[in-house]
């Protein structure tokens, strides 16, 4: 699992973020804590609104000055992100960790040249003349993969098509040679087949940068394709924290266990209908009380009104695998033995490729 | 110089500057303004007699004259400005009161020599008059300055009274004139270059003032440029232009050739002459209470907002005089629309109309007028007071007798009719509303109707068939003279041969052989003093047939500036003079 | 984009074409079509109390008697060949482009029009300059301010200015900086290249009206479109980057949300360039505004066809160049 640091890259503890609003204080993420490691991928797994997006923000302090109240540790790279002062946040932003995002149409500005953006983020953190910049953005798109890059430098991002623009995006975020890249969703916009480029692109970028990454999505494929270790998030807090061999092979949480199960596969039967997670996410202003996922979760009901009262601890059940559920190990085991489908022989979800 | 030194003056120069934007305020720092200097002064008296040369004198006008040339324009004011740069062969004397209803010579050397017959005229024009180039006053540029008041294709605007009263009326103008030197007006002869004849159809009396208009203000052959001459008229007055941008401003400054010794009427004292063209009206007012301009050349008074400020100032009051403007407003009564072709229910109306009502519609005491009982108004020439109708002893209207008249004229419990009006004018609309008001009192109905005012001579009022058809048995109206005298106050309003088919003003369609007779008899009556007796005889006849309701003897508040020299108000003009001005 | 410009310009034209028939038929056609002659119609360029003859004089020289068609087909020759007009002695030559001669003073109604057009210029381009700086700075900082005394305070004085009728304004300030307090004296326009200082003193009453205005109207647009802008995807993809905040607002931010306002401006603009009429008839400005004004009260109809045409050419290239900028702000437009 890599070579050992001094100190892990990130590593974020008992973090909170809540947003006073006029319904309600939003408690979107609500005590997580977790570690990256350099060269190590990590995949924050959930559905909509579980947090995983605050989460990435709040690594950057993108929160700062806004009405949210951040509480708890970021350390990144041996620095407290939460309580830094925002020009050494923002001095960090982009030069040790940098983020791209889900849609690169968005989120590049319509009006500059992709090379112009990329010389942007460069010349903040770096002094060099705007000719060596020039050069060197033309050189991280060609890294990246975006062939004729002395051409394409001076093209605006909508005449690139998605994938070239993802690339792209991927450039101006690496230019810095950040320590530390979360991808937010990064393939969600992509067709099926970009997707895949784009994943070995980041990948090969990782080894050859040896940055730490930080995938957020919520499809389970891509983060058997990348991460080393997963992180299954479910309104604002870790459910299932692990390496991807354990999560995958052994989950160990019914959320995870629904989201395993409603995954479309090959080896299914066409006809055969998909297994959703019964229920939607929780407001995150009235939470559930108690477990809060035990409102959707179906055995619930085993632990004699325990789930209702008392919130589950994120507790050791495996080395190197954490769960929160009330439900002790020896039963999640039966169930899962019994009852779910078991991916382990599954051909479409073997965790490896890409992970470590 | 040392500091210390630098800031005395500097806090001296404050202090100046913050006094003189005091001084700016009327009277606030400044010295106590003489005796002369009150309320009405300029009405029958001289403001700051003086002979101090110097200064520029601002005018604003709230629009444009309808033409700088001579021979084009037709409007009191600029009549007055005219002044300034011509002299025409006869002239109103420049003196306060009574007096400036006289005409006295200017180019000629004496008043017109009218033959036994009353039809030749002859003037003899004073020797070397210059024009502004140095270039001497011919009689043939006189008659010439005649004849262009017949190009009414090119100079449309000037009044028409030579083509009427001259024996050639066919006359095409000098663009269209085929004979030499263009001089080709057969009605006027130029014996020699100080000799003017002219040839009338008929005998008129009061041809002296149709010769003071400015279309006897000679004009070279050579220097005129049609409907281009107005942006440079070439003066015989003791000022020349300067420039001229249309629209916007014009200036005058001194015509070294002017000769004041041959001039008595006018002075030459201020250095230049600044008109300020098309400025917002409430910015004229403004301007002259701050000083930032002198006169208001319409000559028509301040707006309302002024007005108070003005009289509830005793300082601004000082300064402002009470004038009559000229005008007579009044409403027409039809002679002809049913049942008002009767008399009795014409004197209805003159009875039961509210008289205070229409004043104060026109704005009251200072800013309408004076309660009006006859046609001729108190500053003109022959005019005599009388009140037939009761207008000043029982102003609220007299409904006993107006009940009378209607029954004597088969009308006891009133009738209807329509009275028409300029609806952009708001005075006059409000005078329709208080009438209506005041005649219902009586029975008489009135229906309401408003024109725009620049086709209601043209289309509706002023045309009798349209009145016909459309029952129009009451006209609201006003007319100011072409000259003061009688003829000129009442001819076009009450004379039988004046109705016209377009663009009619005896709009109550008087022909009464009696009136029409005293008309005839007073231009045949050469002794002055004598004709003036008739035109109160017509006044008199006219308001008995009671086809005229006279409403106020117009009057305006105007604003003199306190550093004006020479202020008067001048009968005729009915504003101040503007040839004597000067400056402090 | 040449080809697009050229054929905007082709259209130019014939839009100027039909401007000048819609203007031509409401002053002519219409009170025929009601029932006025054309000897009514003379009689209201002729003077007080007119002769018929005279009437009739003005109506033959004015080219009233003529059908309509002809009048109008002068009226086009003359922008486009030029026209001879006989002001009595001689004959008088108005070149290309010629808008034929005032009703009211026969005079040629272009060089009139012309010696407008740097007063309304003035006017407008000068308090442009205000309202922009103002209005969009005030909107930034408001729209970075949400809900602050600053904003809500900012956006009350925005408020006023926009439900503040300009002659009321204008009056207003007239009486205290002109009158009360002489900080602005004796207002006349003064032509820039006869005395800049003086031009700038005279005008500054006048801008700031105008201004106070338009900048009210442009620090809603302005706020309102960096609300939107600071909420979009660039923008946080840009603090990603460590942006400073300063060159996010402005740089990412502000260049965004300018772009409609870019719009908005080249109407206003070539709007007021026909003529702030409000604005000119406050302070008694010899402009456009001022002269659209007195032409339609005289129904001199060759200077309302001048100045109307002029105003519909100076707002269809205001739009053209609206247009090119837009090609040039943002680049996923294209021609």
């Amino acid at each position: 699992m890599g070579s050992p640091a001094a100190r892990e890259m990130l590593e974020v503890k008992e973090l909170r973020i809540h947003f006073p609003t006029e319904d309600g204080l939003v408690r979107a993420v609500d005590g997580l804590s977790f570690s990256v490691d350099r060269g190590q991928t990590l995949g924050i797994v959930g559905e909509s609104g579980s947090g995983k997006s605050v989460t990435s923000l709040g690594i950057l302090g993108l929160h700062q000055g806004t009405r949210a109240q951040v509480s708890g540790e970021i350390w990144l790279d041996g620095e407290n992100v939460v309580r830094a002062p925002a020009g050494r946040v923002r001095q960090l932003r982009g030069s040790k960790v940098a983020m791209i995002f889900q849609d690169p149409l968005s989120s590049l500005h319509p009006y500059y040249t992709v090379g112009n953006q990329i010389i942007e983020a460069y010349r903040i953190h770096n002094h060099v003349s705007k000719k060596a910049a020039r050069a060197h953005a033309i050189e991280m798109l060609d890294r990246v993969g975006i062939p004729q890059a002395a051409t394409r430098v001076d093209d605006y991002p909508h005449q690139f098509s998605g994938g070239m623009r993802q690339r792209a995006m991927i450039a101006m975020a690496l230019s810095c040679d950040p320590e530390l890249l979360i991808a937010d969703e990064p393939t969600t916009a992509l067709d099926v087949t970009v997707q895949a480029q784009i994943l070995d692109l980041i990948s090969d970028l990782q080894d050859e940068f040896g940055s730490a990454v930080i995938i957020i999505t919520h499809d389970l494929g891509v983060v058997a394709e990348l991460a080393d270790d997963v992180l299954v998030m479910y309104a604002g807090k870790a459910v299932e924290y692990g390496s991807a061999d354990e999560v995958f092979q052994h989950p160990g949480h019914p959320y995870t266990w629904g989201l395993l199960a409603s995954m479309p596969r090959l080896d299914r039967d066409r006809q055969e209908r998909l297994d959703p997670i019964a229920g939607t996410p929780p407001s995150l202003i009235q939470l559930p009380a108690g477990c809060a996922f035990h409102p959707r979760c179906a055995y619930a009901a085993l632990n004699g009104g325990r789930s209702e009262r008392e919130v589950p601890a994120l507790r050791e059940t495996a080395p190197r695998h954490l769960t929160a559920c009330h439900l002790p190990l020896w039963e999640r085991r039966r169930i899962r033995a019994e009852s779910v489908t078991p991916p382990a022989d599954d051909p479409g979800l073997v965790p490896g490729e890409g992970a470590r | 110089m040392n500091r210390n030194k630098k800031l005395g003056l500097a806090a001296l120069g404050m202090a100046t500057a913050f006094g003189l934007a005091a001084c700016g305020e009327t009277g606030a720092t400044g010295p106590a303004e003489p005796a002369s200097s009150q309320y009405n002064a300029a009405i029958g008296g001289v403001v700051k007699p003086s002979d101090a040369t110097g200064g520029t004198i601002t005018f604003d006008n709230s629009s444009v004259p309808d033409s700088t040339d001579p021979g084009n324009t037709y409007y009191a004011n600029q009549w007055n400005v005219i002044r300034l740069y011509g002299r025409s062969l006869v002239t109103y004397k420049s003196a306060p009161g009574s007096a400036g209803n006289q005409i006295v010579p200017d180019l000629a050397t004496s008043l017109g020599q009218v033959s036994a017959n009353g039809l030749t005229w002859t003037y003899h024009l004073k020797p070397n008059v210059k024009y502004e180039d140095g270039t001497t006053v011919t009689s043939k540029d006189v008659k010439y300055a005649v004849e262009r008041s017949y190009a009414k294709d090119v100079l449309p605007n000037g009044p028409g009274y030579f083509s009427l009263l001259l024996e050639d009326p066919n006359y095409p103008g000098p663009y269209k004139d085929k004979s030499p030197g263009k001089l080709g007006l057969t009605s006027v002869d130029t014996p020699n270059s100080t000799t003017i004849v002219f040839h009338l159809q008929k005998p008129f009396a009061d041809f002296d003032f149709v010769v003071a208009l400015p279309q006897t203000i000679p004009v070279p052959p050579a220097k005129d440029k049609g409907a281009n001459y107005q942006l440079h008229p070439v003066s015989t007055g003791p000022y020349k232009f300067q420039s001229y941008q249309l629209d916007k401003q014009f200036t005058l400054v001194k015509n070294p050739n002017w000769d004041a010794a041959t001039d008595p009427n006018r002075k030459q004292l201020a250095s230049r002459f600044v008109f300020n063209l098309n400025v917002n009206a409430d910015t004229i007012d403004n301007n002259l209470i701050h000083g930032f301009a002198d006169v208001d050349v319409a000559g028509t008074g301040v707006q309302a907002a002024a007005r108070s400020e003005i009289l509830s100032d005793p300082q601004l009051r000082n300064n402002a005089d009470n004038a009559l403007s000229g005008f007579l407003w009044f409403t027409y009564i039809n002679s002809k629309v049913k049942p008002l072709d009767n008399v009795h229910c014409r004197r209805a109306i003159q009875y039961a109309a509210d008289k205070t009502a229409y004043q104060t519609a026109y704005g009251g005491p200072i800013a309408g007028g004076q309660i009006a009982s006859t046609v001729l108004t108190p500053n003109i020439v022959g005019y005599k007071k009388f009140d037939l109708y009761e207008a000043t002893t029982q102003p609220h209207g007299d409904l006993a007798k107006a009940r009378q008249e209607l029954s004597t004229c088969g009308q006891p419990n009133g009738f209807s009719t329509t009275m028409a009006f300029r609806s952009d004018r708001p005075k006059e609309k409000a005078t329709a509303t208080a009438q209506q008001e005041a005649l219902s009192r009586v029975g008489i109905r009135l229906t309401l109707q408003g024109y725009p005012s620049g086709k209601y001579f043209t289309n509706f009022a002023g045309v009798p068939n349209y009145v016909h058809q459309h029952d129009l048995g009451l006209a609201i109206g006003g007319w100011a003279p072409d000259w003061p005298d009688g003829y000129g106050m009442l001819y076009y309003v009450t004379a039988g041969p004046a109705i016209q088919e377009a663009g009619n003003t005896n709009i109550s369609e008087l022909d009464n052989p009696t009136v029409n007779g005293l008309f005839d008899k007073a231009v045949a009556t050469k002794d002055a003093s004598a004709r003036n007796q008739i035109w109160s005889q017509i006044d008199r006849k006219v308001m008995e047939e009671a086809v005229i309701l006279p409403g106020v003897y117009a009057k305006s508040l105007l604003y003199r500036s306190p550093d004006l020299t020479n202020v008067f108000v001048h009968n005729y003009y009915a504003m101040y003079n503007y040839s004597t001005l000067g400056m402090k | 984009m040449i080809t697009f410009i050229v054929r905007r310009l082709i259209v130019t034209v014939f839009l100027l074409l039909v401007v000048s028939m819609i203007t031509f038929a409401i002053f002519f056609l219409v009170p025929r079509l009601a029932g006025q002659t054309s000897f009514e119609l003379a009689s209201q360029y002729v003077g007080r109390n007119p002769s018929p003859a005279a009437v009739r004089a003005v109506e033959q020289k004015l080219g009233f008697d003529q059908p309509l068609v002809v009048q109008y087909g002068r009226f086009v020759k003359g922008i486009v060949v030029g026209a001879h007009y006989d002001a009595g002695p001689d004959r008088t030559y108005c070149p290309p482009p010629c808008f034929g001669y005032s009703f009211r003073n026969q005079q040629p109604v272009w060089p009139m029009l012309m010696s407008n057009v740097p007063v309304t210029a003035s006017l407008a381009f000068g308090a442009a300059v205000l309202w922009l700086a103002g209005g969009i700075s005030i909107g930034v900082l408001s729209a970075l301010r949400r809900g602050t005394v600053f904003d809500r305070g900012a956006m009350g004085v925005a408020l006023a200015g926009v439900s503040l009728p300009i002659f009321f304004t204008g009056l207003i300030a007239l009486q205290l900086f002109s009158y009360k307090w002489p900080v602005f004296p004796d207002l006349h326009y003064v032509p820039f290249t006869e005395n800049p200082i003086a031009w700038a003193r005279n005008l500054v009453l006048p801008w700031t009206t105008l201004a106070f205005l338009y900048a009210a109207l442009y620090a809603r647009l302005t706020r309102a479109g960096m609300l939107e802008t600071m909420n979009e995807d660039y923008i946080r993809t840009a603090r990603a980057k460590g942006v400073p905040e300063r060159t996010v607002i402005v740089k990412h931010g502000l260049r965004a949300a300018l772009t409609p306002i870019v719009t908005i401006f080249g109407l206003d603009i070539g709007l007021l360039l026909g003529g702030a009429v409000l604005t000119e008839f406050t302070f008694s400005l010899h402009g456009l505004g001022l002269f659209t004004i007195l032409a339609i009260q005289n129904s001199d109809l060759p200077e309302i066809l001048g100045v109307v045409m002029l105003t519909a050419f100076f707002v269809v290239i205001a739009n053209l160049i609206v247009d090119i900028l837009y090609a040039v702000v943002d680049p996923r437009v294209r021609y």
